[in-house]
């Protein structure tokens, strides 16, 4: 099975570290682990790398070893750049990455809470979950919030079929779980619920006038939920 | 679309693979998938710089590769470009739009009547004639320094050096310029609300001039808020507010507005002051090199840089030459000149009342603030650029732990901005900033010249300009002429201080080899 690209980024140079706990997380992915360093429009990017390019090498050096000793193959990439932002994205382009982590501690990794919004992208989201999860004693939790024009039985369609899939893809179906919520507010929802698990799954969202004003919702759910997100990617768009 | 692998370098891995085994370490294979929209340029930056100055430094080794979107390092270090299209326009645009209508009108009037609108269309005319070689050199090198890079690595340090540590001071006194003329706009804003100011011995446009400088330096160490944004929101109001009183003036001075405007003979003063107010006036087409400046951050150099540089040659001369024909048919030439470096206000005022006045003033204050601002920046990247290459320490680069802000570069800016803007001579300021661009220019001129004709294989633009070797030859005669036309106080600065870099790089530097390969 190919190993789910995962994105970890890192502010290097800001005293953020390796969060507890990821590099079990991510043993069985493939790591681009992004050490990034962000500075002011006065400074030109490469005035930094001269200061703090060894430094900054250092510890990026330093995480890798301690991701591949814990089973994930590593490739790295250290950028400096006025714009946090358009380099995460330029790199999860540019390594085709399935996922982006929001990299934060977590304990023992029991359960994985995997937020379920519709058939798109869904693909996808069984490649990470299927990738990182199979043959590990860890339950996934499928979990969906019915919207107003979904039929209980449209639901069922939906977390059966990824069931079915990621069985396929050497998930346990003993440890498959699914739950599903009707009449709340999908965001706080998920944010809620996960803190009874270890970590949470959940898809970029399309980006539509709301997300602008309110911020993706993997974002928000990440600024409620003090534990690690991983957000699937958005299929890349051909042009 | 072709799924091209772009970049596919491997370099070694200088860490352990450690004992654990079954680990796999990819170092830095980059490549861009299918679905990229543009063409992805990725050239080998094949100038090897080498040697050491006096102290023993180094300069930075070339980067391996230069794409689109990045500056890429060995190691899998890469430099994110993030000024797009919108923004090196405003870096040129807000440099020079200060100087050329907010500051000279009046002064050129003065010295050449009327026809200082062609003293405006020559500078006009060579700055066109320089942009278009510096953009296609910018696209075959598209790295922090602009014009110093160039020459450095096509015609060699000694060059390199003396146009380097020339942008540097050339800005210097750009920025001193531009703070007097700060200085008088808050004069003026205060002399509109019937307030006299007397600030001590020296002339209170000065001591305005100094506190501003002082505190755009402060800010530029200490401001963490996006100054970028800011630089581009200034530039935008700025157009709207000009656009809106010249098409007023315009329109009024073809009689639309059933008002008799002032004839004037257009060549009232002679042929000869048309050319030394050219020479004057060409500090307000100074700012299309620092769009060069930054051209290591700019995304999509190959597209952005030509359009950038040129296209705000191009915006900023029609402006020039529209303003100065609406304020010469406003007052005449002669009454323009006596009101000296605010004279937009009485123009604005003349026009459409107390808020014509009041918008000129804003935007005066926009106008000359942005272009101090944005040339105390560019001080500080070429400041970068040579310490990168060894002709500075590099200390001088350093970053400050607190702000991440170049403190030294930005003190080794505003340091002389101050001692400048304390002499208060604004023409002598213009003309020696003008000076050290001009030679600047020249070179830019020159190299591309030498570079077209020994054809380098590393030398591979991607925007060619039309007309060589004929209009880079004129480029360069031009830029060198209208040195001529200068006060020869100007000419003895700036000489000098060409002879001092030499000298500098001579004892510091004698040793650092940056020409490529030509």
């Amino acid at each position: 099975m190919t190993r789910p690209s995962v994105l970890v980024p890192i502010r290097v140079l800001e005293g953020e570290s390796l969060p507890e706990g990821v590099p079990d997380l991510l043993a069985d992915a493939h790591v681009v682990l992004l050490g990034y360093h962000v500075v002011p429009g006065q400074t030109a990017p490469g005035q930094a790398r001269m200061q703090f390019e060894e430094k900054a090498l250092a510890r990026l050096e330093e995480f890798e070893t301690v991701l591949s000793n814990a089973g994930a193959t590593v490739e790295h990439r250290l950028v400096f750049t006025h714009d946090a932002q358009q380099t995460i994205d330029r790199q999860i382009a540019e390594n085709d990455c399935l996922a982006a982590l929001v990299p934060r501690a977590l304990g023992a990794l029991e359960d994985v809470l995997v937020a379920v919004r519709g058939t798109v992208g869904i693909d996808r989201l069984a490649r990470v979950v299927g990738g990182l999860f199979s043959d590990r004693d860890i339950d996934v939790t499928l979990y969906h919030v019915t919207s107003d024009d979904e039929t209980d039985a449209d639901v069922d369609v939906l977390l059966d079929g990824l069931a079915d899939r990621l069985a396929d893809e050497d998930v346990d179906p003993d440890r498959i779980k699914t739950r599903i919520d009707r009449d709340v507010k999908p965001v706080d929802a998920i944010a809620e619920l996960a803190e009874a698990y270890d970590c949470v799954v959940m898809g970029e969202s399309d980006t539509t006038l709301a997300t602008f004003v309110f911020g993706m919702p993997a974002d928000q759910v990440a600024d409620k939920f003090l534990g690690p997100v991983l957000v699937v990617q958005r299929e890349p768009s051909d042009e | 679309m072709l799924c091209r692998f772009r970049s596919l370098w491997f370099c070694c891995a200088g860490f352990a693979v450690g004992s654990f085994g079954a680990v796999v370490i990819h170092v830095g294979i980059v490549f861009m998938h299918a679905g990229e929209s543009h063409a992805m340029d990725d050239r080998e930056v094949d100038v090897s710089a080498a040697g050491e100055n006096i102290e023993g430094q180094q300069p930075e080794p070339e980067p391996e590769s230069v794409t689109e979107e990045t500056t890429t390092h060995d190691e899998g270090v890469e430099l994110e470009r993030t000024i797009g299209l919108v923004g090196g326009l405003a870096i040129g645009i807000g440099t020079m739009i200060g100087a050329g209508i907010f500051v000279f009108p009046g002064l050129a009037a003065n010295e050449a009547g009327p026809a200082a609108a062609l003293s405006f269309a020559i500078g006009g005319v060579i700055a066109l004639l320089v942009a278009l070689p510096a953009s296609e050199l910018a696209t075959a090198m598209p790295r922090s320094g602009g014009g110093y890079y160039f020459i450095s690595r096509s015609l060699g340090t000694a060059g390199g050096a003396i146009v380097g540590l020339g942008l540097w001071l050339g800005l210097v006194f750009a920025a001193a310029f531009y703070l007097v003329g700060l200085g008088h706009y808050v004069v003026a804003v205060f002399a509109e609300i019937g307030v006299t100011l007397s600030l001590g011995p020296a002339p209170p446009h000065v001591v305005l001039g100094l506190i501003a400088g002082a505190a755009l330096t402060a800010l530029s160490v200490a401001g963490t808020e996006r100054t970028a944004a800011l630089q581009n929101v200034i530039v935008v109001v700025l157009l709207i507010i000009l656009t809106g009183v010249l098409t007023y003036g315009v329109l009024d001075a073809l009689g639309l507005f059933g008002r008799q405007t002032v004839p004037d003979t257009f060549f009232s003063k002679g042929y000869f002051p048309v050319l030394s107010t050219a020479a004057l006036v060409f500090t307000s087409y100074l700012g299309f090199a620092q769009v060069a400046t930054v051209a290591g951050e700019i995304k999509r150099p190959s597209r952005n840089l030509p359009l950038a540089m040129v296209g705000s040659v191009v915006i900023v001369t029609v402006f020039y030459a529209v303003t100065i024909l609406v304020a010469t048919s406003t007052f005449g030439a002669d009454r323009l000149g006596e009101f000296g470096e605010t004279a937009m206000v009485n123009v604005g005022r003349d026009l459409l009342g107390l808020p014509g006045a009041v918008l000129i003033l804003v935007a005066g204050l926009l106008a000359t603030f942005s272009s101090a601002n944005a040339s105390i920046l560019s001080a500080s990247r070429s400041i970068y650029a040579l310490s990168r290459d060894a002709l500075l320490p590099k200390k001088a680069s350093e970053i400050n732990l607190q702000y991440g802000t170049p403190h030294v570069a930005l003190a080794m800016a505003g340091g002389p901005i101050l001692v400048l803007v304390a002499t208060d001579s604004v023409e002598i300021l213009a003309e020696v900033a003008s000076f050290l661009h001009l030679v600047m220019y020249a070179l830019i001129c020159v190299a591309l010249l030498v570079l077209r004709r020994r054809d380098p294989s590393w030398y591979d633009p991607d925007f060619r300009m039309p007309g060589a070797p004929v209009l880079p030859a004129i480029g360069a005669v031009a830029s060198v002429a209208l040195i001529a036309f200068m006060n020869p106080a100007s000419i003895v600065i700036g000489v000098v201080i060409m002879v001092l870099s030499y000298g500098w790089y001579r004892y510091y530097a004698d040793d650092v080899r940056l020409k490529g390969d030509i």
